[in-house]
């Protein structure tokens, strides 16, 4: 599976102002099939915020629409609007 | 029990963590009160339901999903005059959850309420629950001005099946909104009168022809002679998803009378009719239909091929 060069031109964005995967939330990490987000860990091993890790999106959606601070943004390819 | 186990209380170390300055933290709260299944919860999420955020209410209201009965209802009904719409929505759609009907009576109260998007919320959360006391309420909102009000009022009482609320159902069916009559033709299918059977009929010719392949779908249920005449008329409907539906209608019906009209359609150039047809004749298995029925053995639709070939095997197992 392609790794997600960089958090800019993948397709799940995370607002890391809404995140709360630091309270301990992981929402988008469960409901996503794919299992490509993940939880992104600071120096000592505590969660920060999510983030996608790898580059497969299907575009199914439930991550952002479970996620209960609305931090989760798919952004849809234009032929899939 | 294990002394050390005995005072452990997991439901008020959740709920402690809805006092917390985070909205973060006590969202995560409700989650997971939610995923106690603990009924015991409900009142830490009610409690919730009230919280400074509107992410912590509407996260409250969703967890209440989870749960049943008078006190999740009451809890759910006060979100409903709630100033953020995203936690009315999620409180509406709670409602809808709900199976205990002792449930209800948290909702029958304000089945008589004013405002709109809360009667709405109300009608539909009561309907599944069939409580019988819902009807006057149910009646006298059929004369609200508001079409969703109507919409939820009609399938409270079509829940209800009570045959005393034909004459209402029956004004439904003439209501000017598209939608409030199909409603209200669908949910006369629980009964067998000939009142429902003729304001069945007769809306096989409203001008809309969603409210007419609601007509035709309903009148299976109801069955009789005439429903079959009727439907009969309905195959020459302008809309092939009326005909499709009043073709659905004769096979379940057992109409026979009716397959050398039904045969015919075979022709038409609409795959999802075509494959109806063939069922239907199928389920008739009416030799004289085999010639119709031959000629699309090889279909290029794979589904019409299936029907028509399982049709076959059917007349031939006669």
């Amino acid at each position: 599976m392609p790794l997600a060069q960089t958090s800019t031109i993948v397709p799940v964005v995370i607002d890391d102002a809404l995140c709360i995967a630091d309270k301990g939330c992981t929402v988008c990490v469960d409901v996503c099939p794919l299992d490509v987000l993940r939880i992104v860990e600071g120096p000592d091993g505590s969660p920060v915020t999510a983030h996608m890790k790898y580059d497969e999106c299907w575009y199914c959606m439930p991550c952002e629409a479970d996620c209960p601070t609305g931090a989760v943004t798919v952004n849809l390819p234009f032929l899939l609007k | 029990m294990n002394a050390l186990f005995e005072d452990f209380d997991e439901i008020a170390e959740l709920a402690e963590g809805l006092d917390d300055a985070s909205p973060g933290t006590r969202i995560m709260a409700v989650m997971e009160l939610a995923n106690s299944a603990d009924p015991a919860a409900i009142a830490h999420l009610a409690r919730a339901i009230s919280d400074a955020d509107a992410g912590v209410r509407k996260q409250a209201a969703l967890a209440l999903t989870a749960f049943d009965g008078p006190e999740t209802a009451a809890a759910l009904v006060s979100a409903l005059t709630d100033s953020d719409p995203a936690v009315i929505e999620a409180a509406a759609l709670s409602l809808t959850e709900l199976k205990d009907p002792e449930a209800g009576d948290a909702i029958l109260p304000h089945l008589g309420d004013t405002d709109t998007v809360k009667l709405t919320a109300c009608f539909a959360g009561i309907k599944e629950l069939r409580r019988t006391e819902a009807m006057g309420a149910a009646i006298t909102a059929l004369k609200h001005e508001d079409a969703g009000v109507r919409i939820g009022a009609v399938g409270v009482i079509g829940w209800l099946q009570d045959e005393g609320s034909l004459p209402a159902l029956r004004d439904a069916a003439k209501d000017v909104d598209t939608n409030v009559r199909r409603t209200a033709l669908a949910a006369l299918g629980f009964s067998k009168s000939e009142h429902a059977e003729a304001t069945l009929i007769a809306a096989l010719n409203d001008p809309e022809w969603l409210v007419r392949e609601a007509a035709a779908e309903t009148l299976a249920k109801v069955g009789g002679a005439k429903c079959v005449t009727a439907l009969r008329i309905a195959l020459e409907d302008e809309f092939w998803q009326v005909r499709l539906k009043a073709v659905r209608s004769l096979g379940k019906m057992n109409a026979v009378e009716a397959a050398l009209e039904i045969a015919p359609m075979m022709d038409l150039l609409i795959p999802n009719l075509r494959k109806e047809c063939a069922a239907v004749l199928g389920e008739m298995a009416a030799p004289e239909t085999r010639p119709y029925l031959e000629k699309y053995v090889d279909d290029t639709d794979p589904d019409v091929r299936k029907n028509v070939r399982w049709a076959l095997g059917k007349i031939d197992a006669q």
